[in-house]
Parts: C-alpha cells; sequence; structure tokens
C-alpha cells in the first residue's frame, strides 16, 4: 500500500507539473519576449553613461517604481526592485522566475532614447515553472527531513534516559502492572507483564495531553519494545500496527498547542468537538486494526515466543 | 486539564530519577546508557523520512491538490460535505506544516467565529499526519514492510474528517 501511495504521489506530480508547463508553453501566461515600454527619470544632472539609480514609469500602468540602471556599452541592463503595485504579470514574472531573489528582476533594455528617456525593455523569460518547483521542492524537503531527525535527538535522549532510570528502578513494572487489562485487550500478542505495555501507556497518555515533545520519543521507545518480539524484522507486526493506529487516532484531551496558537480562545469551544471526533476515531480505528488482525492470523504464534526462548529454540 | 498538562512534564521528569534514587539505582549512569540510543535513533529515521517527505513535498508543489479539488467537489458537495474543507482534508495526513497554512488561510478568509473553521480546526485538532508517524515509528526500528498500518491511519483520519463535520454541525449548527 505504501509503495503504491508513494510512488503515485511521485508520478502524479510529475504527471501534472509537465501538463502545467506545456499549457504554459501554448498559453504564455507570462508573455515571453515581450518588450515593455517605460519611462525613466534620472536624477538630475545625472549621466547616463554611469551606474545610478533611477526611478521609471510603466506605460498604461499608475505609478513609479526604483531601479538600477547599468549601462553596459552592448545592451544596458535595469536591476528593477519588485513593488506589490507593479503590474499584475511583473509580480508574477518576479515570483516564478528562475533565480532565487524574488525582490528583484533583471530587464534587458533593447531600445532606449537618452533624450527622451523613453526605453523598451524585456523581463526574464519564465518556463518550466512546476518542473523546476517540484525539483526544488524534492531536494527542499529532502534538506528538511534531516533538519527533523537531526532535531529529534536531543529530545529522544532525553526521554530513552529516564525510560531507561524507569525500567531499572522497577517504576515500570509498577505501571505495567496497572495498565495490563486494556493494553492485554488493544495488544494480545504481547506477553503479560512485557514492557512494552509500560512505555505504549506512557506514549498514549502524553498523545492524549497533546505533548508532542514526549510522545514522538515515547512512542518510538514502544516500537522498539515491541521490534524484540518481532520474529521478522523487517516486517511489521499486528502490536506495532496497533501502536501506530492507536498514534494517529489518539484521543484529545487537550488541543494541539499550533491550534490555540492560531485560533486563540475560541479554542475552547472546539475542545469539546475534537473530544467527541477524536474518540470516535480512535473507536474506529482500533475497530478497522482488529479486522485486519484477523487477515493477518501469521504473526500470532510467532509473536507469543519471548526473546530468550527464541533463542533456544 | 490545562494545569494537569503543565504539572505532568516536570513532575515525571523529576519523580523518575526520584523514585530511582529511592531504589538505589545509580541514576546518572543509567540515563546515559539509555539516553546513548538517541542519537542513533535520529539517524536510522532520516532515509524514511527522506522519502516520505520528499514525495509530499513535489505533489505540494506539482499543483495537483487543485486538480483534486475541482474533481472532488461537486461528489462532495452531493453528500453534504462543505467544499472548502477539501483541502483541509486532502493534506492533513500528508503533511503537518501545509495544514496549518490551509488552517492559517480558512482563518483568514472566513473568520475564526464561522461553522467552516470550526470544522477545519476541528478537523486539525483531531486527526493526525498519519505518514510522518508511519516513517518516524517504523523508521526508528528500520521497519520497511509496514502491513496495513497505512489502512487503518487513514481510516482513522477518515473516520475523524467526516466526524468533524457532524460534530459541529451537531454542537454549534
Amino acid at each position: 500500500m505504501l509503495n503504491y501511495i508513494w510512488a503515485g504521489l511521485i508520478i502524479i506530480s510529475l504527471i501534472f507539473a509537465i501538463s502545467q508547463d506545456v499549457m504554459d508553453l501554448i498559453q504564455d501566461p507570462y508573455q515571453n519576449g515581450k518588450e515593455h515600454k517605460i519611462q525613466i527619470n534620472f536624477p538630475e544632472n545625472g549621466d547616463r553613461g554611469k551606474r545610478q539609480n533611477v526611478r521609471f514609469s510603466i506605460q498604461g500602468h499608475e505609478g513609479t517604481f526604483d531601479a538600477a540602471w547599468r549601462p553596459y556599452v552592448d545592451n544596458p541592463e535595469m536591476i528593477i526592485t519588485v513593488d506589490s503595485d507593479m503590474p499584475e504579470l511583473w509580480l508574477k514574472i518576479a515570483q516564478d522566475k528562475d533565480s532565487s531573489n524574488e525582490d528583484e528582476l533583471l530587464a534587458e533594455v533593447v531600445s532606449f532614447d537618452a533624450a527622451r528617456g523613453t526605453a523598451l525593455i524585456v523581463l526574464p523569460e519564465v518556463y518550466y515553472v512546476k518542473l523546476n518547483a517540484i525539483a526544488t521542492a524534492a531536494f527542499d524537503m529532502a534538506e528538511f527531513a534531516v533538519t527533523l531527525a537531526i532535531g529529534l535527538i536531543g529530545i529522544m535522549a532525553l526521554w530513552l534516559g529516564l525510560m531507561k532510570i524507569a525500567e531499572e528502578s522497577g517504576l515500570m513494572h509498577i505501571l505495567v502492572k496497572g495498565v495490563q487489562p486494556f493494553m492485554r485487550f488493544l495488544f494480545p500478542n504481547v506477553p503479560k507483564g512485557h514492557p512494552a505495555h509500560g512505555v505504549i501507556s506512557l506514549n498514549m497518555a502524553a498523545n492524549m495531553l497533546g505533548l508532542g515533545n514526549a510522545a514522538t520519543p515515547l512512542g518510538i521507545k514502544a516500537m522498539e519494545e515491541l521490534q524484540k518480539l518481532n520474529p521478522n524484522k523487517d516486517k511489521a507486526t499486528n502490536a506495532q500496527c496497533m501502536l501506530l493506529t492507536v498514534n494517529t487516532a489518539s484521543i484529545q484531551l487537550l488541543p494541539p498547542a499550533t491550534l490555540v496558537a492560531l485560533i486563540g480562545t475560541g479554542v475552547n469551544e472546539l475542545m469539546i468537538s475534537i473530544l467527541i471526533v477524536t474518540f470516535i476515531s480512535l473507536v474506529i480505528g482500533i475497530t478497522a486494526a482488529k479486522v485486519y488482525e484477523r487477515f493477518h492470523p501469521e504473526d500470532e504464534h510467532l509473536e507469543n515466543i519471548p526473546e530468550n526462548q527464541k533463542i533456544e529454540a | 486539564m490545562r494545569t494537569i498538562a503543565a504539572f505532568i512534564l516536570p513532575l515525571i521528569i523529576v519523580l523518575i530519577p526520584l523514585y530511582g534514587l529511592l531504589k538505589r539505582v545509580a541514576v546518572y549512569e543509567v540515563f546515559v546508557v539509555g539516553a546513548k540510543e538517541g542519537f542513533s535513533i535520529a539517524v536510522r529515521i532520516i532515509p524514511y523520512l527522506v522519502a516520505i517527505l520528499f514525495a509530499i513535498g513535489m505533489f505540494r508543489e506539482s499543483g495537483a491538490m487543485e486538480f483534486f479539488m475541482m474533481a472532488l467537489s461537486p461528489i462532495l458537495g452531493l453528500v453534504g460535505f462543505p467544499v472548502e474543507l477539501v483541502p483541509m482534508a486532502i493534506f492533513r495526513p500528508l503533511t503537518g506544516s501545509g495544514s496549518v497554512g490551509v488552517l492559517a488561510e480558512m482563518i483568514a478568509t472566513y473568520g475564526e467565529d464561522s461553522m467552516i473553521v470550526k470544522m477545519a480546526g476541528t478537523m486539525f485538532g483531531s486527526t493526525e499526519t498519519t505518514f510522518y508517524v508511519i516513517a518516524v515509528y517504523f523508521g526508528a526500528i528500520g521497519v520497511r514492510r509496514v502491513k496495513y498500518s497505512v489502512q487503518t491511519g487513514l481510516i482513522a483520519d477518515l473516520a475523524g474528517i467526516i466526524a468533524s463535520v457532524i460534530v459541529v454541525n451537531l454542537l454549534f449548527g
């Protein structure tokens, strides 16, 4: 399933990007190569042959804008500072052109009347916007993924350290005993009294309270505990699928911090609706996982073999 | 509830080592042994996270989303699902930051007291970025064949999406 979704995302992206870019080639929404007539106001006594800052107005459009005049001998250039009052077309070109700086437009001056200050300029040409965009997105997100993972190191270390103390001190054992009945229902294949039960219950509690910083490391730790029982290290067990399901569909007693930041005090009202909705989705999620379990019974007997017995066998 | 949440983290962080001390555990040494794993786990997640996130990033930029919204709108309109919520419903399982953007935009457009934003907010608070969770959780333990967990995660998300509309309608409609 994941294979198909993953490949689907990439293939669909490519198809849409290509079709959009082909449409652009036909419709030419950027009017590539079009000559725009402008009126340049040079500063008093300014020498047209020198680099200087100028203001200019666009024919048929209100307002004056800033630019830097670059009088190279064969063809002068203007580095135009992008302004939100510019024509739509200009703004669109500035945003979608190749070079990363969206605040500047490099225009080529094709003809210039020094006496009157009028000029014809050509803006940068824009082609294959979407294809460039998806390639950029792929690289950016790849980089972002590493940032995310690296950001996890510290929090992971903190929680794994605390969990180790909880294990050694016997605190985890107490917790496991307390949550046993519920955990036995959700994870029937996990042996009674296994530390996984304790970590899973902590992970679920952190999820309910919207404590993302604690929930993720605890969830990972719980996965590790379940992995110790996994005979086929490459393939998820039913228990691991259940753990993932209750993590994506956890009851939320408190709304996530991002939602509070966005909606403000209105979030108090939403607490009730979120509580009800998450309860519904958790019940449905667990039911779905339980149904799928029935179709994957092959793992059951294998999972029941605890680590130590497996070595003997 | 907010008070409990404020207390719980500091309490856990203090109580676990404290209990360890009482049980005569070499708390510092044991902590370091456990914490050592943090780095290797984070590094192990990277390939999984890269795989998921770059595909989603490409999809987001390709403009396919707009097409699906257009295609889905009439069908969803027939069953009474508000068309404005389609971007949130599609984005939410895929990307956390993307769905934050969608929600912020909806608040700016419809106002935070509107029914649509209440539904979108409930949806945001009730569902999870399933693909990210799969990448992180299964990545950390090196499981590549995730079996039916994608389906169950998405079923739970879908239930949350549909329930958001119904519940908000019943509560505030």
